[in-house]
């Protein structure tokens, strides 16, 4: 079985651990600097008044005058998320974490250990806590698990069973597709409300309609793929902050405490003589807030120029003076070195390069983004049967 | 105990196709030969031909190709699927 773990308004609950008063009252996530004024997720108060998560700013405090605006914290929301994650890989689930707030796991190598699936569920909630209302679904396919995880109550686990999962789909609401607002508005002027009625329709004149995102949402609708979750590789654990005693939007100065967090992260002796591949460089901002930029890297390397000189242009897009610079090494390269060969053998430093860029983009892009062309009927008069794509991830 | 040290079980994942065929707006005349695609005006039909295949299976192919030059200058390939009754392009 796959299982879907789902916090549902994340980041917001994550922003709210430092003000708990206001987990009781209107509230909302504010928008992002720089974009579209639209409001993110909000509290069961603020949607008991008519607010919605996507509205408008200025229609929501029309609607909710009383409505507190909550600063978006995705230092806090990663941190929150990178302990929950944690916890559930320290009771053996190998997790597959889709974006902060929903987690999928493959059930079926654990279910033993804690004596059927409900128990392991259970255990996977247990792991997570209460503070989070967590909730767990459990199916066949993985869009059914997260259906199943989006309607189940705070610490319920909910299993759709093969036969089911159409019947437990169907009447649903159509917003559980990952659609753009105005197709989901054409589809409801066409009168296709729930998932059935979008399962029921002929793909080809979906997808002649609403194009390939259409197509998608219909497949989902019909229960989606069946690709098993692929366990995390644990990001590494290697951390330097450093705090200013009073707020600092000087670049110059920025500028020299990053040199000196690439410098003590770079000496620390875990890091045991691998190359940096991806970096997080967070910022705490004066407002309360805090800003988070990741940087992967085309070459992995530890030379403290080329580091600087990566992340040093990150600075100028902090948006508000800093309390607290932290950089963080997210992932390392696997060897320690490299054993030089007197006489290399022809095209070897272009495969080495090769892959090297490969380990990049996956890096940069997750598991599953790069794929081999595989050649399988060369010879049919069938185009779309000459090739496959095959995920490649070594 | 390292992640690497523990060799984890791969689970099977899907291939995908390549040049899959990708749903296409089409207007043709009465005998089938196309006059605009994605809403550009056809120029010139260059080849057309026919592919009937996989007649022995349940999901037969039978399609009429057309290698079309749109009004902008860009080729195109397009084809109606008859099984489907729905018009797609695809690199042939």
């Amino acid at each position: 079985m796959i299982a879907c773990l789902n916090i549902p308004g994340f980041p917001l609950r994550a922003a709210l651990e430092a003000r708990p008063s206001l987990a009781l009252r209107p509230a909302a996530l504010a928008p992002v600097e720089g974009e579209e004024p639209l409001i993110g997720a909000v509290t069961a108060a603020a949607e008991a008044a008519g607010v919605r998560p996507g509205m408008r700013l200025g229609e929501a405090l029309a609607t909710c005058p009383s409505l507190v605006l909550v600063e978006q914290d995705p230092a806090r929301a990663e941190q929150a998320w990178e302990e929950i994650l944690r916890r559930l890989e320290d009771v053996g689930f190998a997790v597959e974490p889709a974006e902060p707030g929903c987690v999928y796991f493959e059930t079926s190598g654990i279910e033993r250990l804690y004596g059927g699936l409900e128990r392991a569920l259970q255990r996977a909630l247990a792991a997570v806590g209460t503070a989070w209302d967590a909730r767990v679904g459990a199916a066949t396919r993985r869009f059914a698990a997260l259906a199943a995880a989006s309607v189940a109550r705070p610490g319920q686990a909910l299993v759709v069973s093969d036969e089911r999962a159409d019947e437990f789909l169907a009447p649903l609401p159509l917003g559980l597709v990952p659609l753009e607002p105005s197709r989901q508005q054409e589809l409801r002027e066409l009168g296709v409300r729930r998932l059935g009625e979008l399962a029921g329709l002929p793909g080809a004149a979906v997808a002649e309609r609403l194009g390939p995102d259409g197509r998608r949402a219909w497949s989902l609708a019909r229960g989606g793929g069946k690709r098993r979750p692929r366990g995390r590789r644990p990001p590494a654990e290697l951390v330097e902050a450093l705090g200013f005693p009073e707020a600092i939007d000087n670049e110059l100065t920025l500028r020299r405490a990053l040199g000196a967090l690439v410098e003590t992260l770079l000496a620390r002796p875990e890091r045991a003589g691998r190359f940096a591949r991806k970096l997080a460089l967070t910022a705490r901002l004066v407002g309360g807030g805090s800003w988070r930029r990741t940087v992967t890297l085309r070459d992995p390397t530890v030379e403290p120029a080329r580091l600087r000189a990566a992340l040093g242009p990150k600075l100028a897009e902090l948006p508000a003076p800093v309390v607290e610079l932290r950089l963080e090494l997210v992932e390392l390269t696997e060897s320690t070195g490299r054993q030089l060969e007197l006489v290399r053998p022809e095209g070897s430093e272009l495969v080495e390069r090769l892959h090297d860029g490969l380990r990049q983009v996956r890096a940069a892009t997750g598991t599953g983004s790069v794929c081999t062309v595989v050649e399988v009927a060369p010879w049919s008069r069938i185009p779309e049967a000459r090739a496959l794509l095959v995920p490649r991830d070594e | 105990m390292t992640s690497e040290a523990v060799p984890r079980a791969r689970a099977a994942r899907p291939a995908g196709r390549v040049n899959e065929p990708r749903p296409a707006l089409v207007e043709a005349r009465f005998g089938g030969e196309p006059t605009h695609v994605n809403r550009q005006a056809v120029a010139l039909v260059r080849e057309e031909w026919r592919v009937v295949d996989r007649w022995w299976t349940e999901e037969p192919v039978s399609r009429r190709y057309f290698d079309v030059v749109l009004e902008s200058g860009q080729n195109a390939v397009v084809f109606h699927d008859d099984e489907r009754g729905r018009w797609f392009t695809q690199k042939a």
